[in-house]
């Protein structure tokens, strides 16, 4: 019962390294693929070595080579359980560019998930429109920022140009890359915070919902309905549908979470999840850009009328991509990826 | 996937995977200390890189400050969040941090992890992350049997401790010393029969992780195993064992029970 270690070791020493040569030379290799004989051969290594380890375990005290012997069973493991995935299929620029198509499927496929975020951002707009409508007091409480509350103010800085510390296209560029790492920021948390079972992901939808609705009621009550548009929607027709697309991932990831025992595919999830941030991720790049180009060019320069229907226009194209974008190429895509994969 | 031995609660967090064959094997999980460590070296990394970039751009792009600005904040930014997804999906879990401190972050079923959990792990920092200097991380993975962040629970991923890859030499260096229980040849015979592997195992950890112990627990451990060897398995003479710290009683045992077949 009791192993003579020194003679177990002695005996089993080559095999241990044959293992080890074996390993190192398969992970040296690029493609990490193996021939038919070297795979008989690992495999046969992997169950004697494996054997060893048990041997050891259980009849010896040799915590050193326990734990040697489970390093190199845990990398043969892997070997042989894991193909990774070779240089040639991570590096194809078409992969790539599929996220452009692979992006509104997915979103389409949990579209249930957006109708919830949308919901809870509609009832925060309702809470906070019918607050401001019924108490112009509540103004003080729900918009933070001075500059919100006064809007004849605002607009009269804005049309004068006062307001504009951007003045000329290099500020406006330094003030788009804040712009959009600041909204990929915030539209990250929304679909990390999944992870407290959406609870997260819905206050901060709600609270986006809450100042939208107030700023919205606030500014038409005193007459600069047309204003507000003109500002916001240019960038808001991209900015707001990611916010949502990002609370859709955070729903769709405390989904993942509370059923995750009966649901093993994660890699599919993951997937999924990761796309949804990936699109949206591109969608505030062009927010942020239009913001900081475009949205800050009040009445003199830009009329409003003008600004509403670019707004108007992005979001039509943005309802068309997202809605109709891979559907007719779905079946031809699955087959064209096929060999492209297994090469 | 995580069935420690049923008789004690690791010292160190360790993950037991179970293959499919049936070979059970241990992996040694990395402490949050090691783990804070290593991102504090890849922040430094993503710094110095950010700080050589940026100085670059503002020398290619010095006209246009605004756009050099621009650039840098957006590289910045990617490269932020890019830095530890790429390297650990390229790189089969490890960044450099991770590397110098033996670290690697693995699949849960203890295969290599894939690249969407790379990716998914480090996009899911902006929650470990709050509300400043890990807070939630660290609690997430002081409180998670596997060491497990928010990050990590989601991805289905791990971080591990690489232990070293050479054959150890000879075991049982306690050979070598005087062993005052092999004055005791039927005695040490009775313990060498008695002893299960099981208990033998037990004894050999308790030496060997010594140092691990805090003293008062390393006390109490040694205290009653060698009270149960002696009260239970082989009592040795008694004017010998009052010489001999519990310590030394065990080391005296486990010299016993590691000697070969050829002693006896």
């Amino acid at each position: 019962m009791i192993l003579d270690l020194q003679r177990f070791q002695a005996q089993e020493q080559p095999r241990w390294d044959k293992l080890e040569g074996l390993l190192a030379q398969l992970e040296g290799r690029p493609d990490r693929r193996l021939k038919p004989g070297e795979a008989e051969l690992l495999q046969e290594l992997y169950a004697q070595t494996a054997a060893d380890l048990n041997r050891v375990i259980h009849g010896a005290l040799a915590p050193d080579l326990r734990q040697y012997l489970e390093r190199l069973v845990a990398r043969a493991y892997a070997d042989i359980y894991y193909a990774q995935p070779t240089r040639s299929e991570l590096w194809q620029p078409r992969r790539w560019l599929r996220i452009f198509t692979e992006f509104p499927e997915a979103f389409r496929r949990q579209s249930r998930y957006f109708a919830l975020a949308v919901l809870i951002t509609i009832l925060g707009c309702a809470f906070g429109g019918l607050a401001v409508h019924y108490d112009a007091a509540s103004v003080d409480v729900l918009l933070p920022a001075d500059y919100l509350r006064n809007p004849s103010l605002r607009v009269q800085q804005e049309e004068k140009g006062q307001n504009r510390h951007l003045d000329s296209a290099q500020t406006e560029a330094q003030f788009s890359a804040q712009l959009i790492t600041h909204n990929i920021q915030v539209a990250l948390l929304a679909a990390a915070l999944g992870v407290t079972f959406g609870i997260g992901t819905a206050l901060l939808l709600f609270e986006n919902g809450l100042l939208l609705g107030a700023v919205a009621v606030h500014y038409t009550q005193q007459g600069f309905g047309l204003f507000v548009t003109a500002w916001l929607l240019p960038h808001g027709a991209f900015e707001i549908p990611s916010i949502l697309i990002a609370g859709q991932a955070g729903f769709y990831l405390a989904r993942l979470l509370l059923r995750r025992r009966e649901d093993r595919n994660m890699r599919q999830s993951m997937r999924e999840w990761l796309l949804l941030i990936a699109g949206l991720a591109m969608m505030l790049v062009w927010a942020g850009t239009m913001e900081a180009f475009f949205s800050q060019h009040q009445a003199p320069v830009l009329p409003y009328g003008f600004k509403v229907a670019v707004g108007a226009a992005e979001l039509v194209l943005l309802a068309i991509y997202l809605l109709l974008m891979g559907r007719s190429h779905a079946g031809a895509d699955a087959l064209t990826s096929l060999p492209a994969e297994s090469k | 996937m995580k069935n420690f031995p049923p008789n004690r609660l690791p010292t160190i967090a360790e993950l037991t995977i179970a293959t499919p064959e049936g070979v059970l094997f241990r992996l040694p999980l990395a402490g949050p200390a090691a783990r804070l460590y290593a991102m504090l070296l890849d922040i430094a990394i993503v710094l110095a890189a950010i700080n050589g970039l940026g100085y670059l751009v503002y020398l290619i792009l010095a006209k246009a400050p605004g756009f050099a600005a621009m650039t840098i904040t957006l590289a910045e930014f990617a490269i932020g969040f890019a830095y530890g997804a790429l390297l650990e999906g390229f790189w089969n879990g490890q960044t450099i941090g991770k590397r110098l401190f033996h670290l690697r972050v693995i699949d849960q079923s203890g295969l290599p992890l894939r690249i969407e959990q790379a990716w998914v792990r480090n996009l899911m920092r902006t929650v470990d992350a709050l509300p400043l200097a890990y807070l939630v991380g660290g609690i997430s993975a002081l409180s998670s049997p596997i060491m497990q962040r928010f990050g990590d629970r989601v991805a289905g991923t791990l971080v591990v401790r690489e232990t070293p890859l050479t054959a150890p030499a000879e075991e049982a260096s306690s050979r070598q010393k005087y062993n005052s229980f092999t004055d005791y040849p039927v005695i040490a015979m009775r313990l060498r029969r008695a002893a299960t592997p099981e208990l033998a195992g037990l004894i050999q950890d308790a030496l060997h992780r010594r140092n691990e112990l805090a003293p008062y627990a390393r006390r109490e451990i040694y205290r009653e195993l060698a009270t149960y060897l002696q009260s239970e398995i082989a009592p040795f003479p008694d004017e010998l064992v009052e010489m001999l710290s519990d310590e030394q009683y065990l080391t005296n045992a486990a010299g016993v029970l590691l000697a070969s077949q050829r002693a006896w």
